[in-house]
């Protein structure tokens, strides 16, 4: 198959065009904004960035990530001129070497870049979605800003199911996994700032995670040891026997915590540090069990082991914890793959919106 | 919500309690069962787990709410 990106393909209207798509395996499996040359020229254009700008090459195929690419997929995606800053900087966290990208796009494991913005962009490059039901449907920049970077990683990247994604069974993250933190409702500092940025900064952070894992919990504001309850829930949970984490005592997680639950947690004392740090100290297994359950991929303990518990986490710092979603009874937890090179770090990207050029008629509300 | 309307469908005097988070579901499942003037009365979201104290204080907040609406008064938001 030719690179479709780079030529100009021509079909005899937009129907023929979809169904030319689909059939390059250009697509998602759902149908598409047909990228026509004035559409893909407007998105450009508001980039502020000429369209032959390289942000690098994207494996496996290692695909020369233009703009003009992005910006060719960002309108296959459904996006809007406003949603492109958070595109690119999640092709600069993508591409980034720590990212392990060409990996992870080969991978049996089923993977996914999960995308989290922070700061001013949540509001001028959305509304991206914090709140309820912020991972499903009916939130356009989510949908559209997380299936921009998969069409990316497809048509860019060459990571095509069967063929060089070799993801088992993947999940539903694969055609688009983006929400924005709950900043607003959330008495932690925001994700970004806690990694170093200025809370002005609008930061994109990306975690390659499997799907959510629902973690309920009722609270008791009668009950002093709720808090302990949570975090052995969420640590347990995080733990779960059949994750690479558990397995391979390594990787990055994400820990997503509802207003109540995040309000629990802090009322207890908690901030985001001494929460990772709990999460990572309780996070084990007994390797007894862990032998038992898959012996060619944990030893039997040896004489003198010092401790038969095996930690998920090399450290805190492999926790990505945010807030979001909405009031109630459910948080949520995505392990990880933990394997790569650079065994599966979180990246963060500043998201820049100062280069940004309005285009007539291509926002939202004008 | 549909709680209540199948209460009332049945006859027997019901008002749906509904925290202010789940009001616009509320209505929205009273209009689809063809109900939408079933009572119902809103309350504090949340309530899970915010304790019996604050449970009793919320009591209080909508006890006459409650009353006015199973004596046929308007629902509450």
């Amino acid at each position: 198959m030719s690179e479709p990106i780079d030529g100009r393909l021509h079909a005899a209207d937009e129907t023929a065009a979809l169904e030319l798509l689909h059939e390059l395996g250009c697509t998602d499996g759902l149908p598409v904004v047909v990228p026509t040359p004035e559409r893909v020229e407007r998105m450009v254009v508001a980039t502020g960035l000429p369209a032959d700008v390289s942000l690098g090459p994207m494996g496996p195929n290692l695909g020369d990530a233009t703009i003009e690419k992005i910006a060719a997929c960002a309108v296959m995606a459904g996006c809007l001129p406003d949603h492109l800053p958070v595109v690119l900087a999640a092709m600069q966290a993508a591409m980034d070497p720590r990212f392990d990208l060409t990996e992870m796009q080969a991978t049996t494991h089923c993977i996914a870049p999960f995308l989290i913005v922070n700061g001013p962009a949540r509001h001028a490059c959305g509304p991206i979605a914090s709140g309820f039901g912020a991972l499903g449907p009916g939130h356009r920049a989510n949908a559209s800003i997380g299936r921009a970077l998969r069409l990316c990683m497809i048509n860019i990247g060459g990571g095509r199911t069967g063929s060089s994604d070799m993801a088992l069974l993947g999940h539903p993250g694969k055609f688009t996994f983006c929400m924005a933190e709950d900043e607003d409702s959330s008495p932690f500092v925001p994700l970004h700032v806690s990694r170093g940025f200025a809370p002005e900064d609008s930061v994109v952070t990306l975690v390659g995670t499997e799907a959510p894992h629902s973690v309920i919990f009722v609270g008791d504001a009668d009950d002093p040891t709720a808090s302990d309850r949570l975090v052995r829930t969420l640590a347990m949970t995080l733990a779960n026997v059949g994750s690479n984490n558990a397995h391979f005592g390594r990787g990055s997680a994400v820990v997503i915590l509802n207003p109540d639950h995040i309000g629990v947690l802090a009322a207890a004392g908690y901030d985001r540090m001494s929460l990772a740090e709990a999460l990572a100290e309780r996070a084990t297994n007994p390797r007894a069990l862990m032998h038992e359950l898959n012996p060619s991929m944990v030893r039997a303990g040896r004489p003198g082991d010092a401790d038969d518990r095996m930690r998920v986490f090399r450290s805190p710092e492999e926790l990505v914890i945010i807030a979001g979603g909405g009031s109630g009874l459910y948080s949520m937890v995505l392990p990880s793959w933990g394997a790569g090179p650079h065994v599966n770090p979180s990246v963060s990207a500043r998201i820049e919106l100062d280069q940004a050029c309005e285009i007539p008629g291509m926002s939202p509300g004008r | 919500m549909r709680d209540g309307v199948n209460l009332a469908r049945i006859g027997v005097p019901a008002v749906a309690l509904v925290s202010t988070e789940f009001w616009s579901q509320g209505n929205f499942i009273a209009r689809s069962v063809g109900m939408p003037d079933v009572p119902r009365v809103a309350f504090p979201h949340p309530v899970a787990g915010a304790g019996i104290a604050n449970m009793v204080r919320v009591a209080g907040l909508i006890r006459d709410d409650i009353i006015a609406a199973l004596s046929g008064g308007s629902r509450t938001s």
